[in-house]
């Protein structure tokens, strides 16, 4: 079951990143304006709606660049090394003077999806609900763009059940994520993943609160300043 | 009268234990309900035992006390107490309701020895059950009691006793983890490794000389062995991505292991020395959690290759499918085999409190065990009679031990920290038994 729904939430990511990525943004944000969020809320939408509209392009990019760089490969001559291509920042989009000088920045931008690092889970489960499916998003976009930088991915699990069994299940949550940006596109040797189990909890209590808030996976940039 | 026999012992922990830290606190054992038919024993005072810091017979009775499989009888108010059989006036013991009558006497030997005899008597057929003779350090007292004990239970259950055997477990204080090693009874915790970061999944080898464990001091899981003798620790498993859950075959030569190197978590075979290994299982999914059966042939360990957490069975030698063992509710976890083989104890989860249950390997039989909120990780003694395993009160870690038919349960607290992850060492076979005229 846990097989299935991981599928289906890839499935979507991949969806996402043909074209769908314009509805989902719509969606979400009708659904804010019905629940009468605060302006930072609507401002979030905007800002993650900006980030599907990015993304849609530098996907439709990336598959021009391999086929591209397919055409070269099959023209070109022994002996010559394989050019090395990389997708640029969209810098169309307003920002992009910040990002080139410092990446970092956009970190602390209102509404930043990169500000958030974290991917949450049900019991017992290591499948990607869609409400995280933009973070990811967000961060492979950002990998894409800045493609020195390095991250470690970093899965827990509440302290009910079994610590060898929450540390397996740990692992198949940060390995959750790398599947998801891999897929998106950054290379899976830029993503380690690593899992502490139970061991590492952000909240203490033993109720659902608390372990809803350990039950998620970290991710964590090697050379943030 | 039988002849006496010496027994010279080797309580290798208490003196050997080589740069350990001694802990913070002792640990407290409450005993709560009973076994169904106790067995009557009167303990009286040995004779000059008063001498000693460690008085025999008050450590002889707490441990038969504990076990729950005993009644201890009144010390009734005839003065002075027997030390030796002809001392013993039958007629008295049989009106205060004496079954089994132990006495004794501590004598103080050149050298800063000490010999404890003790004698046990079938007050009824008025006939010695046992007789034996301690010639020991008087720092070994309390180390020679427990043996007695463990005279005393076999004698009087059939099974082996475990009183002498050692408890390893991990305090958490604040942020600091500590691997200790206890008497079964809670006393004399030692602190053996401390450090900053989680300490999980402690299990001894067969032979009670090593530990292996789980530390996360390099911000990441890795196994180590540790030398409880000299303290010598040295890394089992660093390969790429998490090295967990060691379960040592019986034979002590290698150990059944979780690495994720190759992915997913999936089960490993690798030499005592960190030499050899070779993957086990072959799945897309989590396995985890490998025990071995005590004739080394079979593994119980925990896959969710079925969607949900499940116990399942599988030969060491890979061939044929692994079987699944647990099929009531979608939680099953950490199998532990009984010393017999014929059934394990694991972590069952029921309307979402987690316990300790038993299972019959033939009959598939289940029986819940405990009614804590989040039980975990349960260890047999090595007699198989009963289950340590960790609990919680108020947010807090404790150990608890039920008995394997569920009747009697303990509980075993730090004065400080969080207690968890028990593993219940082996029998130590290290008595040297000579014969006396």
């Amino acid at each position: 079951m846990n097989k299935v729904i991981f599928a289906s939430s890839i499935a979507f990511l991949i969806a996402g990143c043909a074209g769908q990525g314009q509805q989902v943004a719509e969606v979400e944000q009708r659904d804010i304006f019905e629940e009468s969020q605060s302006q930072a809320e609507l401002e979030r939408a905007e800002a993650q709606k900006q980030a599907q509209i990015q993304r849609e392009q530098e996907e439709l990019r990336r598959q021009l660049e391999e086929q591209q760089r397919r055409q070269e490969m099959a023209e070109r001559p022994a002996g010559i090394d394989e050019p090395v291509i990389r997708p640029l920042p969209d810098e169309s989009l307003g920002g992009s003077q910040t990002q080139q000088d410092d990446p970092w920045l956009q970190f602390s931008e209102p509404g930043s999806l990169l500000a958030e690092r974290s991917i949450y889970y049900d019991f017992d489960r290591y499948d990607i609900k869609e409400e995280f499916v933009p973070i990811i998003e967000a961060h492979a976009n950002f990998l894409l763009a800045n493609p020195e930088l390095r991250i470690k991915v970093e899965g827990n699990c509440d302290d009910r059940g079994s610590r060898e069994y929450n540390l397996a299940l740990g692992q198949r949550r940060a390995e959750s994520v790398k599947r998801a940006m891999t897929l998106l596109g950054v290379e899976e040797d830029r993503i380690e993943t690593v899992s502490f189990g139970a061991e590492r909890p952000v909240a203490f209590g033993q109720d659902e609160a608390s372990w809803s808030q350990n039950r998620r996976s970290d991710i964590v940039y090697f050379d943030q300043p | 009268m039988r002849s006496l026999i010496i027994v010279k012992t080797c309580i290798l922990f208490q003196l050997l234990l080589i740069g350990s830290l001694p802990a913070h606190a002792q640990l407290t054992i409450d005993v709560i309900g009973g076994g169904a038919s106790q067995i009557p024993i009167t303990v009286v005072p040995l004779g000059k035992e008063q001498r000693y810091e460690q008085k025999i017979s008050e450590i002889v009775s707490a441990d038969l006390r504990r076990s729950g499989l005993f009644r201890l009888g009144s010390l009734g108010s005839k003065r002075p107490f027997p030390t030796q059989a002809k001392e013993v006036d039958y007629g008295y013991w049989r009106s205060e309701g004496a079954q089994n009558l132990v006495i004794g006497d501590v004598v103080a030997r050149p050298g800063g020895k000490v010999e404890v005899r003790f004698r046990m008597f079938d007050v009824s057929s008025r006939q010695q059950e046992l007789g034996f003779s301690f010639l020991v350090d008087v720092r070994e007292l309390r180390a020679t009691a427990h043996k007695i004990s463990d005279l005393i239970y076999e004698k009087l259950t059939g099974d082996a006793g475990v009183f002498s055997t050692k408890i390893c477990y991990v305090v958490k204080r604040n942020k600091t983890f500590e691997l200790q090693i206890a008497d079964a009874d809670g006393y004399n915790p030692q602190v053996v490794h401390r450090y900053d970061e989680p300490i999980i999944s402690p299990q001894w080898s067969p032979d009670g000389t090593r530990v292996a464990y789980v530390s996360f001091e390099k911000r990441k899981a890795i196994i180590y062995v540790l030398n409880v003798f000299d303290g010598r620790r040295t890394v089992l498993a660093d390969f790429s991505g998490s090295n967990s859950a060691p379960a040592w075959s019986p034979d002590g030569k290698r150990l059944a292991v979780t690495l994720t190197k190759d992915g997913v978590s999936q089960l490993y075979l690798i030499n005592a020395d960190g030499r050899g290994v070779r993957r086990l299982t072959y799945s897309q999914s989590i396995d985890t959690e490998p025990n071995f059966s005590p004739d080394g042939r079979y593994l119980l360990f925990t896959s969710d290759r079925a969607g949900s957490p499940q116990i399942y069975r599988m030969r060491v030698d890979g061939r044929g499918e692994p079987r699944r063992m647990t099929f009531e509710g979608r939680y099953n976890v950490t199998a532990r085999h009984s010393a017999d083989g014929k059934s394990f104890v694991f972590i069952h989860r029921n309307q979402g409190r987690f316990n300790v249950a038993i299972q019959d390997i033939a009959t598939r039989q289940v029986q819940i065990l405990t009614a804590g909120r989040l039980d975990q990780s349960p260890t047999f003694a090595p007699n198989g009679k009963m289950i340590l395993y960790a609990s919680e009160i108020k947010g807090r870690g404790i150990l608890a031990a039920v008995s394997s038919d569920g009747r009697v349960k303990q509980r075993i607290t730090a004065q400080d920290g969080d207690i968890r992850e028990p593993a219940w060492g082996p029998l130590m076979n290290n008595r040297r038994k000579e014969s006396l005229e």
